[in-house]
């Protein structure tokens, strides 16, 4: 799951010319880590939307990585 | 009387008291003839000197390009253009809004998204901006958490209502949640304005913030359910959704979605065909406004719910702008950038609905050779602003259109 995750903030990454990750961490902060603006935030919601057909933020903003990953393991369990 | 170093505006890494910036006022020989800084402190500066030496002036975005600047009709030397001060005031605590009584030459010029490409100038006088300002005594000790954009009206207006009661301003613009709660807590902050996309990202509810005793919300939609969760994060706030437009600065406030026409506006505003109307009594200047007989059509589409009093709410708007986290982005404009491209045949921009910004832009685009998206994004980023740059590309053999031949976009 971490690294379906990670391919998406990777593209993300790349379209800013940030460097791209090797590793993503559940304790890594989308923001202050990652270094994701709303913009950014936005754009991975849609790209893991078209993924797994869940909005992660539909019911507010989420912080971590782990975040993500419970919404879409929740999510997949229903 | 102010006290002795309270504070005016705090911003990331730099704190200024009143009295910092009425020392500042009175260092000033020269004024901007239009103010693009980054810095929110200069902006409100050079603002505030330029009301009280009644010098117009025109504010422009800091992050606007070279060539987005030309597109607003200035070249460079625009830029560099002063007023040079020469009977210079001794400002103090007691005079500093003297001159907000009586301006005869200033107007402060904005830009706001624009229908067709380019965006349009409109022009305020001091009483326009102002003309829902509240000064008394109960709001002397207010505490701002500043979450508009300082170049725009919604921010201008909040400005005003600050200073002019003596308020601190503590921006929080940009800023990220966590710091926002930060700053919220550090500073006591007691009220703020803001946009349903600002209000998103404070979500979800962690802890309890009891400082803050009011919350304004305008520039989008309403949002009931966005309302009930800040409800619990500000349990004491009072929440207004506002409706405020470039064209006529605020005009209605409602504690729901239902906006109830004030007796004082009796006869400014009208309802055709659906459409929002207001006097041009209530409006700045603008060559692009276009009235019929005394009324401005908004674009605004209501739904009115009661004659008498009149009461409507707001269902969208009759153009085809998109609203990008509370910033109007013309698709025209994008689609425009994106043609100019050597390896692109045609494009559509459009919006898809974003649970973080509201909608976020989406480009079909066909090809006549082979681009990358991130080639595409650095592209458009060096001539349009960050929120206009679709985030999303679909490679596609043919642009889909509308029975009427238009491009189709939501």
């Amino acid at each position: 799951m971490q690294d379906k995750i990670l391919v998406h903030i990777n593209k993300i990454l790349e379209n800013k010319n940030n460097v791209q990750l090797n590793k993503l961490t559940n304790s890594m902060h989308l923001r202050d880590d990652i270094g994701l603006d709303s913009l950014d935030l936005a754009e991975l919601t849609v790209r893991i939307e078209s993924e797994f057909g869940i909005d992660i933020f539909e019911n507010g903003i989420i912080n971590t990585v782990g975040e993500i990953i419970k919404i879409l393991e929740n999510g997949a369990k229903k | 009387m102010v006290q002795k170093n309270k504070l005016f505006l705090v911003d990331e890494g730099s704190i200024s008291t009143y009295d910092d910036l009425i020392k500042d006022l009175n260092k000033l020989n020269k004024l901007p003839v239009i103010i693009n800084d980054r810095s929110a402190y200069k902006i409100f500066l050079h603002l505030l000197a330029s009301i009280i030496y009644d010098f117009p002036v025109t504010i422009i975005d800091s992050d606007f390009s070279d060539n987005e600047v030309k597109a607003l009709g200035f070249s460079e030397n625009d830029l560099k253009g002063y007023f040079n001060i020469e009977h210079a005031v001794k400002v103090n605590e007691l005079n500093i809004f003297d001159s907000f009584d009586n301006t005869n030459n200033w107007k402060l010029t904005i830009f706001t998204s624009g229908t067709s490409g380019v965006p349009k100038k409109v022009s305020h006088n001091l009483s326009s901006l102002i003309r829902m300002v509240k000064v008394d005594a109960k709001r002397f000790n207010n505490i701002w958490g500043f979450a508009f954009n300082p170049t725009h009206i919604a921010g201008l207006q909040v400005f005003f209502q600050a200073v002019m009661n003596w308020n601190s301003i503590v921006n929080l613009f940009g800023k990220s949640r966590k710091r926002i709660y930060q700053l919220v807590e550090k500073y006591d902050i007691t009220n703020i304005s803001a946009t349903p996309t600002f209000y998103r990202l404070l979500l979800p509810y962690e802890n309890e913030f009891k400082s803050v005793v009011r919350l304004s919300c305008g520039g989008e939609r309403f949002d009931q359910r966005l309302t009930l969760k800040l409800q619990s994060i500000f349990p004491n706030a009072q929440i207004l959704n506002i409706y405020a437009s470039t064209e006529a600065g605020t005009l209605f406030a409602a504690k729901g979605d239902l906006f109830e026409l004030k007796p004082d506006l009796k006869g400014l505003v009208k309802i055709d065909n659906n459409e929002l109307l207001i006097h041009k009594a209530y409006l700045g200047k603008s060559d692009i406004f276009i009235f019929e007989g005394d009324f401005y059509r908004t674009g605004d589409i209501v739904d009115v719910i009661k004659k008498n009093p009149l009461t409507f709410r707001f269902i969208n708007r009759k153009n085809e702008m998109i609203n990008v986290g509370g910033y109007k982005v013309d698709p025209l404009e994008v689609e425009e950038i994106l043609n100019s491209h050597p390896f692109i045949i045609g494009s559509r921009v459009y919006g898809k609905k974003n649970s973080v910004l509201g909608n976020i832009l989406i480009a079909d685009v066909k090809l006549k050779d082979k681009i990358s998206e991130k080639e595409l994004i650095n592209f458009l980023s060096d001539k349009i602003q960050m929120h206009k740059v679709p985030r999303i590309y679909n490679f596609v053999d043919e642009i889909s259109v509308t029975r009427t031949g238009k491009i189709k976009r939501l």
